[in-house]
C-alpha cells in the first residue's frame, strides 16, 4: 500500500519553458537509466529477496525513486507548458510532440520506448544487488551528462539534488550486500542462488555441522 | 518569499531528513544517534504538516477534515463552505511563479 503526499520531494520551479531541454530530461522517465525502471526495478526484486532487511531497504528506495520519476515528469511539464506549434518545431521536440502532444509518456532521449527489458529480476540476492549498484551508477552519469549540457539554473538544481540521492542509494546498496555476503560468507556457499535454493545450502550446513562435531570428538 | 511557500519548504526539508534517515537505518537499525534523530525529526514533521493543513490544504488525506477550512482561504473553490479539502491546493508540478500571478500564495 502507497499514501501519496501532495508535494514533491525537493521543488521544481523552471521559469522559462524550453521543449529542447524536455526532450533530454525525458530520458530520466522512460529511459534505460530513468527513474521509472529503478523503482519498477527495486519493487519487482524485492518480494523474492533472501534479507529481510534487504528487501525494506528496496521497498524504501523503490520508493524515493516514484517521487523522482514525478519530479523529472514536473520538470518536462513546466518546460513544455504553453509551448505552440513553431517552439516545438525549433527546439527539435516535433517529432515528439507528433505523438504526444504536451503530454508526458516514457521515452529515452533518442525516442525508444520504455521497455521492461531495461531492468532485470533475476531472482537471485546477489546478482540483483550488483544490477542494483551499476543501475544507480548508471543514473549518476545520465544526470552528469544533462547536467553538462544543460545550462538554466532552474533545470539544475533539482537534476543536481537527484544526482546526489543517486550516490546515497549506491552507498545504501553496498551495506546491503556486504550484509548479504556476511550471511553467505559464514557457510562459504557462493555457489547456489540463495534466494531460490536456500534448502540446499541449509542441508549442506547440516552436513558441514555434522562433520565438525565428528572431528572434535 | 510568501509565507505558504516558506511552509512548504520547511516540509520538504524536514521530510527529506527522514527520507535520508529511514535508508540509512534501513542499513544500521542500531544507531542510537540516528534513532534519536528520527524521533525528533517525525515529531517536527506531524507538526508543520498540521500547520499546514489548518493554514492551507492537507497534504495527504490523513489531515482531510470536512469541518474545518483553510484558514488563508486560498486556491479553494469552496471557500467558507463544509467541502472536501483534498480538492484544494495546487497540484506538485504547478508552477510557483504561476501562484504568484494566481494571486494564491
Amino acid at each position: 500500500m502507497w499514501n501519496y503526499e501532495k508535494r514533491l520531494q525537493f521543488p521544481v520551479k523552471i521559469r522559462k519553458a524550453c521543449p529542447r531541454t524536455a526532450s533530454l530530461i525525458i530520458s530520466q522517465f522512460g529511459g534505460p537509466d530513468g527513474e521509472l525502471a529503478a523503482s519498477m526495478r527495486y519493487l519487482s526484486q524485492r518480494y523474492t529477496m533472501s534479507d529481510r532487511a534487504v528487501a525494506g531497504l528496496l521497498t524504501d528506495i523503490g520508493t524515493e525513486e516514484l517521487a523522482h520519476l514525478e519530479m523529472v515528469c514536473a520538470m518536462i511539464y513546466q518546460l513544455t507548458k504553453n509551448m505552440k506549434p513553431e517552439d516545438a518545431r525549433e527546439a527539435g521536440f516535433e517529432a515528439y510532440y507528433i505523438d504526444h502532444t504536451a503530454g508526458i509518456w516514457p521515452t529515452a532521449a533518442a525516442g525508444v520506448p520504455f521497455n521492461a527489458c531495461e531492468f532485470q529480476s533475476k531472482g537471485d540476492s546477489i546478482t540483483d544487488l550488483f544490477e542494483d549498484l551499476a543501475a544507480e551508477q548508471k543514473a549518476r552519469s545520465t544526470y552528469e551528462n544533462l547536467i553538462r549540457v544543460i545550462e538554466d539554473p532552474d533545470v539544475l538544481t533539482p537534476l543536481k539534488f537527484l544526482r546526489e540521492r543517486e550516490i546515497v542509494h549506491f552507498q545504501r546498496f553496498g551495506e546491503a550486500l556486504e550484509k548479504v555476503k556476511t550471511t553467505l560468507d559464514e557457510k562459504n556457499f557462493y555457489y547456489f542462488n540463495p534466494e531460490f535454493d536456500w534448502q540446499i545450502g541449509r542441508q549442506q550446513n547440516k552436513q558441514h555441522d555434522r562433520e565438525r562435531e565428528t572431528m572434535t570428538i | 518569499m510568501a509565507e505558504r511557500a516558506q511552509l512548504l519548504e520547511q516540509i520538504q526539508e524536514t521530510e527529506f531528513q527522514i527520507d535520508d534517515l529511514v535508508l540509512y537505518l534501513d542499513t544500521h537499525p542500531l544507531d542510537n544517534t540516528a534513532l534519536d534523530t528520527f524521533k525528533q525529526v517525525k515529531n517536527r514533521r506531524y507538526e508543520l504538516l498540521q500547520d499546514y493543513a489548518k493554514k492551507y490544504e492537507p497534504l495527504n488525506q490523513y489531515l482531510v477534515c470536512p469541518d474545518t477550512n483553510n484558514e488563508s482561504g486560498s486556491w479553494t473553490e469552496y471557500p467558507d463552505q463544509r467541502h472536501f479539502t483534498w480538492t484544494d491546493g495546487p497540484l506538485p508540478w504547478d508552477c510557483e511563479w504561476e501562484w504568484e500571478q494566481k494571486g494564491g500564495m
